[in-house]
């Protein structure tokens, strides 16, 4: 059985961790209250646990035990401030780890945190490395989330700067999920942003499940460590489920991979370096050669492709994971972050020598009384 | 002078007078003698009445009933003796009768059979007559008194009843009661009699001797029935006839007895499915004559469900007043409310009867006793499980 330990760090990670936990009592059906009649059910053993400095954002997750709820003492949070947040790390970083310790031995982590806000993006690249010095064979998956472009300058900023520590750990690799991206599942922030934690629960856990399940044709932890090395170690995930009136395995495959159905925009076809396919379905849906088709056509572009087969009854299920050869989103988003950084050293500059010009005016008076 | 001669004329017409007067008192005694005078003399059996030189003395009483006494007179001398029955008010004379110096006697009561009361006519010169008192002791005379009594052995019956009537005759007199004769009027209309009758007693009961007679007569109609007397009849040894009766008597032949069933079933408890219980039965004769030949059976409505062992039972006899007890067990098997419906029919002496009686059963669910906590213990259980799992998710 694999040993999975799920890490959701800062306010996006906590949220998205809680999700998973609610798919784990039974997913979007379950009831809020499945909590109090019903254990969680991981496919492995995984062990969940929410890190933040900010006290209300735990206390808002709703799936999650209070003993998987790690509260890092730095007042409330801390500010967006990835400094203060690395110092809080630093300052509590016995006491996170001797929590994670607590909770066993793992094949596996994944890291789930936005590279936007203060407490994920900036205790995630230090966390990375403690479990890496900390476990030797563990494969470290982050799962980073990329913020809404108009959230503001500082989120753009933390989310640069994170992203490049995380490139810079020795983990695994990098999932990326682009909010800005997946808002076009729904017209507002608020539910786009359940709509899209409960997309990404989802998708971990159906990986988590294929990397410890017996299949026709196995996937398991070594080859998602070798997909996730692929290219520049940042892949995405695609999902998609046949409906009733198309049950082909072969266009349900070929959807999964449509940029409409991946967490990063991504063009498989032309920037994927390795991919895993994961599909599961009843037994009558599972036609091999229309797999194997769909897969050579994915090699030829991908490179190598691993594919996994769960027989389970019901309609085809496809979840693709792949590692990208080029992300020409991310330098769009530096590029956009350094515009911003930009406008706000250049704002702060003319403010500041407003406020000198204004301070001119009284510098040789005293004051009178 | 003149004084001499008055006193001496006042003397003599003294003297005058007075020779006047014992002249008229010596013819006045003679005409005294002459005349009859009579005096009443009670006497007893062998009392003697002395008269100058006659002796009249009581011999016998012959007969009380025709008035005949016989008395003997007689002279001192031996010129009388002459023993007569006398009749009853009737003068008899004696040496020629009072007017002619004898003696006129004459019965005018007689008592009994010892005594009678004798008038005694005579001459006022034949002195005064004195009563002599028999030396002799008095004969007890031959009484025969005999008592009779009829009697009903109760003085409320039924009809159909038996009854035993007895008359007993007694002789509580002196003498020996000859041809004795009862006389009982036959059985009334409201009784028929079916042996015995008419009752047989003795001819003859000596003095304290007692003889009876039972007869049995069996009630025939009710109401109010006054029993007129019995008379016996009778002689003493003089053939003297008497007669006697006894006291009328009334008695009450109510309506014909019979034996009137009540049945009463006890509502038994609510049982608990498969428990038991005891479903008790009383049939109690509340009637006036025995019921007989009692067959008690029993039904339940509906019919599964409800077993019962023992309901059916038979009785010889259920006497006036008593009352034969049973229980019968029942047992439940589905709950329900079930009918039990007990037939019970007897003989009540005029006929066969049916009476019947229901009662109720109520098969409740099986009870636990701590069943509440099956409600209480899955509610604590699932509380403190919501409350843990709060705890557990509580931050």
């Amino acid at each position: 059985m694999l040993n999975v330990l799920m890490l959701g760090v800062g306010q996006c990670g906590n949220r998205i961790l809680d999700a998973m936990n609610k798919e784990a009592f039974g997913g979007g059906g379950a009831s809020k209250l499945a909590k109090y009649y019903l254990r969680p059910k991981f496919p492995s053993r995984v062990e969940t646990l929410a890190i933040n400095t900010a006290v209300n954002d735990l206390k808002e997750l709703r799936f999650t035990t209070a003993k998987d709820r790690l509260h890092v003492p730095n007042l409330h949070g801390v500010g967006a401030n990835r400094n203060v947040g690395k110092q809080a790390f630093m300052e509590n970083r016995d006491m996170i780890m001797g929590e994670i310790e607590k909770r066993g031995d793992f094949d596996i982590a994944f890291v789930i945190t936005s590279t936007s806000g203060g407490t994920g993006s900036s205790f995630s690249p230090l966390l990375i490395n403690e479990l890496k010095r900390q476990y030797k064979d563990i494969a470290v998956i982050t799962v980073a989330i990329l913020p809404f472009r108009e959230e503001g300058s500082i989120y753009l900023q933390n989310a640069a700067f994170s992203m490049r520590e995380l490139m810079e750990v020795d983990a695994e690799g990098i999932i990326l999920a682009d909010n800005q991206y997946m808002k076009r599942f729904s017209g507002d922030i608020a539910s786009a942003y359940d709509k899209i934690n409960n997309m990404i629960a989802q998708r971990l856990l159906f990986l988590i499940e294929s990397l410890d399940s017996e299949m026709l044709s196995v996937t398991d932890l070594g080859d998602f460590k070798t997909v996730m090395n692929g290219g520049l170690r940042i892949g995405t995930m695609g999902f998609y489920q046949a409906d009733s009136k198309n049950l082909s395995i072969r266009d349900a495959i070929e959807n999964s991979l449509k940029p409409g159905n991946l967490l990063y925009p991504a063009n498989v076809a032309d920037d994927a370096a390795r991919a895993m396919i994961i599909i599961q379905g009843s037994r009558e849906h599972l036609d091999v050669d229309e797999i194997t088709k769909a897969v050579e056509k994915l090699s030829a572009s991908a490179g190598h492709v691993f594919k996994g087969i769960m027989v389970k009854k019901g309609r085809p299920k496809i979840l693709s994971v792949f590692t990208l050869a080029s992300a020409p989103e991310l330098e769009g988003i530096y590029a956009q972050a350094a515009r911003a950084m930009q406008e706000e050293k250049e704002k702060r500059t003319r403010a500041r020598k407003q406020l000198d010009d204004a301070f001119a005016h009284i510098e040789d008076l005293e004051e009178i009384y | 002078m003149k004084a001499s001669s008055y006193r001496l004329g006042l003397i003599c017409l003294l003297l005058y007078v007075l020779l006047i007067g014992s002249a008229c008192a010596a013819e006045s005694d003679e005409e005294d003698e002459d005349e009859i005078t009579f005096r009443d003399f009670s006497l007893n059996i062998g009392d003697r009445v002395d008269l100058d030189d006659y002796q009249m003395e009581l011999i016998e009483i012959q007969s009380l009933r025709d008035g005949l006494v016989v008395m003997r007179v007689s002279r001192v001398g031996g010129s009388l003796d002459e023993q007569r029955a006398l009749l009853l008010d009737s003068p008899n004379n004696f040496d020629g009768g009072a007017e002619k110096g004898g003696v006129t006697i004459t019965i005018t009561d007689i008592f009994d059979e010892q005594s009678a009361r004798v008038r005694l006519e005579y001459e006022q010169k034949l002195g005064t007559p004195r009563k002599r008192a028999s030396d002799r002791p008095a004969a007890m005379p031959e009484k025969p008194e005999l008592l009779v009594q009829k009697s009903f052995d109760r003085n409320e019956m039924h009809v159909g009843d038996e009854v035993k009537v007895t008359i007993t005759i007694k002789n509580t007199g002196t003498g020996t009661a000859n041809d004795i004769d009862v006389q009982d009027i036959p059985p009334l209309p409201e009784f028929t009699y079916i042996a015995g009758y008419p009752p047989k007693i003795k001819e003859t009961l000596d003095s304290g001797q007692s003889d009876s007679a039972v007869y049995i007569l069996n009630a025939a109609r009710e109401g109010s029935v006054q029993i007129p007397a019995v008379v016996v009849s009778y002689a003493d040894s003089k053939k003297n006839s008497k007669s006697n009766s006894s006291e009328p008597f009334s008695i009450i032949i109510r309506p014909k007895s019979k034996a009137d069933l009540v049945i009463n079933v006890e509502d038994t408890p609510p049982l608990v499915l498969d428990e038991e219980g005891l479903l008790n039965i009383s049939i109690s004769n509340q009637g006036s004559a025995s019921a007989t030949r009692i067959e008690a059976t029993g039904e339940v409505s509906p019919s599964d469900g409800l077993e019962i062992k023992g309901l059916d039972k038979s009785f010889f006899e259920i006497p006036p007043g008593d009352a034969a007890n049973f229980s019968a067990r029942i047992s439940g098997h589905k709950r329900g409310i079930y009918t039990i419906r007990l037939k019970v029919s007897y003989d009540d002496g005029d006929g066969s009867v049916i009476r019947e009686a229901t009662s109720r059963a109520v098969v409740l669910k099986r009870e636990y006793k701590y069943q509440y906590l099956l409600v209480i213990i899955p509610i604590i259980i699932v509380s403190a499980w919501i409350y843990r799992r709060h705890r557990e998710y509580k931050y």
